[in-house]
């Protein structure tokens, strides 16, 4: 049945590929210049990507319009995996003793793997489900309602065994994937040490390849690895010695260590805040042999793997967060229309309805941000959408905690007792903004990304205008005069050939708005900064933000769009939804510009530079204390 | 702000020519130049004098027989109260003393006659009886003055300049106050009105002194107490830290002050040696080529109010130019984003925010430390003990730069022959292998300390 789905979904792809072929040849006369240097710059990925083209102030609506669908067979198959997993979580899994305990009992870990959960992704021919990003995203949205069970599985699946899944040669695959995929092996991901976390130079655990040649002797020692103490398996990335051009330099590889060699320790589990249930702890390796054959790619070429793992694994957590809050609002509803405050229920308080609004929105938001960028990622091709899935973890990530504190804040008092699940999820939650890559150097990544890819398209053009060229000069002014002539902006996405429904006009509009200031937002800041851009942190943060709030506001577009022409049910809630977001999400995008502008009065970075620099010059609040007296 | 700075700036003038004239007005000075400073300040006073009209004294018959009285009297006066005070013993100037001869004034005569001419001598001796710091004595020579007789009555006596002399007077007081830095309290307020009345010169000054010394109190960032730490080694730490100005920086005491006697009957003093060092200092010395020499050098001054303290520091000279190494960009370096973007633009001229700065570059400064006894030997065993922690300084040639340290007047031949020696001590230096490097030393240091033993 599988294969079946597999050549449905074929074929539709290519479908997809036909449209998008004949839309950029539409677009090919009108920017033919700007698509050739483009496609020098981007030779390894695809030629179209949709969050990149946002910086050029360019929608490119085949992307991501229509909403991505699976077929009529997997979503059956889907539902037929989902509900014996919902059916586990809800009956057999209790959280609150994970929590207390520390520690998921044996049977729970059995039951997922009875269940397939440990090898969702890998390919049936190695004993997995096999399952497309989509699925697994929806699978995520159950399982992270328990916070230690979803991390234990995702340090397994998400990047524990992906090094093998996507840089391991066939022979790697045939050994290690069957037993991982039915979780009688269980891997984890060595990455991070006392001295680098996202700094690849500072990693000091070596590899030395032995005097026969047969094996790598790896020493070090890594920190905070999720499954430490219970991986067998374990992707290590350490430095080599290799020859560049003749001369010898350190390069990083990534190796398949299993506890089996020998010489692995693992240190005492870390007393951690949330996702006490995970097993997080120190593992040091001495003189670990490690046969040649268990090198992952080729030697050197781990910080590559890396990047491919981490990337790769960060789409999901916009479903985990969107299944968490979801079931919040069912157990916090509950109690909002059981209270009773001055004989009216909780419900009919203003403050009270404005925080189901906030996590019925986000939930929303995050739910079309992570199946929109799972869908991107199915299509085949191997598209590059690592910028879109950064983008939705920091937006989910960071809505997921505001949501769960203001469930939290519904119950008051009741909630922050130990008798109900909402400090746990308050505890469990604070992890999603700082692990798989903090979202600070998320929105650096996001922002560099994107600049990177606009600087060398409008590099030519902004040298002309820095050197005073007449004819660029001129066509610039025209330009703008053209535009405050123009009412609105019109980028395509409605209208004759629009693609989204009429009655989200409006907040397509503000998209296109937005979409088109940034554009020129960008322009401006490459002008300003050029390459120094790097070091504006604050205001590469707003670029992120910017666009974070165009993604979601695409996704929601194009996920309410398809509801209505497709007729789901409660498709008018999902347009309010997106109504609602989209008009907050233009206010807030119209205000980080207008602070990215020069010389604007919002922007008040100076003094929040200045205000960092005194305080870390003192490394104390530097304030007198408002009782004390100088006379 | 900028009236505060033409304040200082005034301040820091005036001294050069008011006690060059102070000097030849008083003849012998004592040394120190807060004397000068209050000296000059009382000169000041005098400068400052108040408006009183003559005429107007005609017309009061009463007050003005008092002051022709006192004129009449002044130099005797001057002479009697200056006396109470000479009287003194200069052993027992203290507080203590201060107050009684005050009390005796204040017992002697219920008219309180000759007071003015009484304030005036005590402010001159108040520092004499190390009292010129002290809020409460001030206070007590306020109460000095008689109560409520000079307050105006009405409105032309507050018009006209009432009892100018008196006035003065406190004025003058309160200025010494101001020149120690003493803050009036409520008490001189209350005096100040019993004596003088709420619109007084005397309390104008109260005023603009409360106005101006609570704002100025903290405009040091770098705040040195009012009470140096007594101990040589405790000053050493709080000086060092001082300048050295890095949270990170770590004190370390490498030898405690101590005198021995040693077997041959002989006094040895062993001399406090302190240094500082911070981690990124430490980073610097540890990068530093080996082939080029690190020198110590000293010793420098350092102010601490009147007192004056000595450093050294290990330093190298600047790299030049072509042995500065960029370290390559590394794309591999981040796992997440790009350190570095590829692009051909730089910054625009319009957002271009440093200055242009003439960049002097000095060297690096790896160490300093502080110690009693400036000599080679001792710098060396200072420098021995860097070397635990930064192992390279056995390879780098040392250097000696040593200026004649305050200290070293005696040794005077002494550091000749140093100078003499310096180029001497570097060939012999880099003949020997690296390792030997404190042998070396060990060999130098009885040539100049015969009688150390360590």
């Amino acid at each position: 049945m599988l294969t079946v789905n597999r050549l449905v979904l074929l074929s539709k792809c290519a479908q997809i590929g036909k449209g998008l072929l004949a839309c950029s040849v539409r677009q090919a006369g009108r920017e033919a210049l700007s698509l050739r240097q483009r496609r020098s710059f981007r030779s390894h990925c695809r030629k179209l990507a949709y969050a990149k083209d946002l910086f050029l102030g360019q929608v490119n609506k085949a992307e991501v319009f229509p909403y991505p669908e699976i077929g009529n067979e997997e979503v059956e198959e889907i539902n037929q995996l989902v509900a014996p997993v919902e059916r586990f979580f809800n009956e057999e899994v209790d959280s609150s003793k994970i929590d207390r305990e520390a520690k998921i009992p044996p049977e729970t870990l059995n039951g997922l793997k009875e269940l397939g959960l440990f090898g969702i992704m890998i390919p049936e021919e190695y004993g997995g489900l096999g399952l497309s990003n989509t699925m697994y995203a929806r699978l995520a949205e159950i399982i992270s309602l328990d916070g230690s069970i979803a991390v234990t599985l995702a340090a397994h699946q998400a990047i524990g065994l992906k090094g093998i899944l996507i840089a391991g040669n066939e022979a790697q695959k045939q050994k290690y994937l069957p037993k991982l995929a039915s979780g009688e092996h269980i891997a984890a991901f060595c990455l991070t040490e006392p001295g680098s976390g996202s700094d690849a130079a500072s990693i000091q655990t070596r590899a030395v390849l032995s005097e026969d040649g047969k094996h790598f002797l790896i020493s070090g020692s890594k920190i905070w690895i999720s499954n430490g103490d219970m991986a067998d398996i374990m992707t290590v990335f350490a430095r080599t010695e290799v020859l560049v051009d003749g001369v010898k330099k350190d390069k990083i590889t990534a190796f398949i260590v299993e506890r089996a060699f020998g010489g692995v320790t693992s240190g005492k589990p870390e007393d951690k805040l949330g996702i006490r249930g995970s097993n997080t702890c120190e593992v040091s390796y001495d003189n670990v042999p490690v046969p040649v054959e268990n090198v992952i790619g080729e030697v050197g070429g781990g910080f590559k793997v890396a990047m491919n793992i981490l990337n790769s694994g960060r789409f999901s957590m916009g479903s985990s967060s969107a299944g968490m809050i979801k079931k919040l609002i069912a157990m916090t509803s509950e109690y909002a229309a059981t209270r009773k405050q001055f004989n009216k229920s909780l419900s009919e308080f203003g403050m009270i309805q404005e925080k189901f609004a906030l996590m019925a929105i986000n939930a929303f938001v995050m739910e079309s941000m992570a199946y929109l960028t799972a869908g991107m990622m199915d299509r085949p091709g191997l598209p590059d959408c690592s910028l879109e899935a950064a983008m939705v973890k920091v937006f989910s990530s960071e809505g997921g905690w505001i949501c769960v504190s203001e469930a939290l804040q519904i119950l008051g008092g009741l909630g922050y007792t130990k008798n109900y699940p909402y400090e746990r999820y308050v505890r469990d939650c604070r992890i999603l903004p700082i692990f798989e890559g903090t979202n600070e150097i998320l929105r650096m990544y996001i922002a560099l990304t994107g600049m990177q890819y606009a600087g060398k398209i409008l590099t030519a053009k902004v040298k002309e205008m820095k050197k005073g060229n007449i004819g660029t000069v001129f066509s610039m002014v025209g330009k703008k005069l053209k535009d405050t002539f123009r009412s609105s902006v019109d980028l395509g996405l409605t209208g004759k050939d629009g693609v989204v429904h009429p009655s989200l006009a409006e907040s397509a509009k503000k998209m296109e708005q937005n979409i088109y200031l940034l554009g020129l937002t960008v322009e401006s800041l490459l002008y300003r900064y050029g390459k120094t851009i790097v070091d504006e942190q604050l205001l590469l943060k707003r670029v992120a933000d910017v666009l974070i709030n165009v993604y979601a506001m695409t996704a929601v577009l194009s996920r309410a769009s398809r509801s209505i022409s497709i007729g789901l049910r409660n498709h008018d809630h999902e347009v309010l939804l997106a109504n609602t977001f989209c008009t907050n999400a233009f206010f807030k995008n119209n205000y980080l510009m207008t602070q990215l502008q020069k010389h604007s009065p919002e922007n008040d970075d100076a003094n929040i530079k200045k205000i960092a620099r005194e305080v870390l010059e003192n490394r104390a609040y530097v304030c007198s204390h408002p009782l004390e007296r100088t006379y | 702000m900028k009236c505060a700075r033409c304040l200082l700036q005034l301040q820091r003038l005036r001294p050069a020519g008011q006690s060059a004239r102070s000097a030849a007005q008083y003849g012998a000075l004592p040394q120190s130049p807060y004397a000068s400073h209050m000296l000059h300040n009382t000169q000041l006073q005098v400068l400052r004098r108040f408006h009183g009209s003559p005429a107007r004294v005609k017309n009061r018959p009463v007050p003005a027989e008092f002051i022709n009285e006192d004129d009449k009297k002044r130099d005797k006066s001057l002479v009697a109260h200056d006396d109470l005070f000479e009287r003194v013993d200069k052993e027992s100037r203290t507080k203590a003393t201060f107050n009684k001869v005050v009390d005796v004034f204040i017992k002697a005569d219920v008219r309180r006659r000759g007071h003015v001419e009484f304030i005036y001598a005590a402010l001159k001796k108040m520092p004499e009886f190390g009292v010129e710091k002290d809020l409460v004595v001030y206070n007590k020579l306020l109460d000095v003055f008689p109560k409520e007789v000079f307050v105006p009555r009405n409105f032309i006596q507050r018009m006209f300049n009432h009892y100018p002399r008196q006035q003065e007077c406190g004025v003058q007081l309160l200025e010494q106050m101001e020149t120690y830095g003493i803050l009036p309290n409520v008490e001189t307020k209350v005096l100040l009105v019993q004596i003088f009345g709420e619109k007084s010169h005397p309390m104008r000054k109260y005023q603009r002194l409360m106005y101006w010394f609570p704002r100025f109190k903290h405009t040091n960032p770098f705040p040195i107490p009012q009470q140096l730490p007594e101990d040589p080694v405790d000053l050493a730490r709080f000086s060092l830290t001082r300048i050295a100005n890095d949270l990170d920086a770590a004190v370390t005491v490498y030898q405690l002050p101590c005198t021995d006697i040693t077997e041959s009957g002989e006094l040895l003093t062993l001399p406090h040696i302190v240094g500082i060092q911070g981690p990124s200092q430490m980073e610097l010395l540890a990068k530093h080529n080996p082939s080029r020499p690190v020198f110590v050098e000293g010793p420098f001054p350092l102010w601490l109010r009147k007192t004056c303290v000595h450093y050294y520091v290990l330093r190298a000279d600047p790299l030049p130019p072509e042995e500065k190494v960029e370290e390559p960009y590394d794309p591999e370096r981040c796992l997440v984003y790009p350190l570095q973007l590829d692009l051909d633009l730089d910054r625009d001229f319009g957002d271009e925010e440093s200055f242009d700065v003439e960049d002097l570059d000095e060297g690096p400064v790896f160490a300093m430390c502080m110690t009693s006894q400036g000599d080679q030997a001792t710098l060396n065993q200072w420098i021995s003990g860097l070397q635990q922690n930064n192992p390279i300084l056995g390879q780098v040639p040392t250097l000696f730069r040593l200026n004649a340290g305050p200290k070293e007047l005696q040794g005077v031949g002494d550091t000749e022959s140093e100078h003499h020696r310096k180029p001497e001590q570097e060939t012999q230096r880099e003949e020997r292998q690296p390792e030997e490097e404190p042998e070396v030393l060990e060999e130098e240091r009885p040539r100049r300390s015969h009688g150390m033993k360590q």
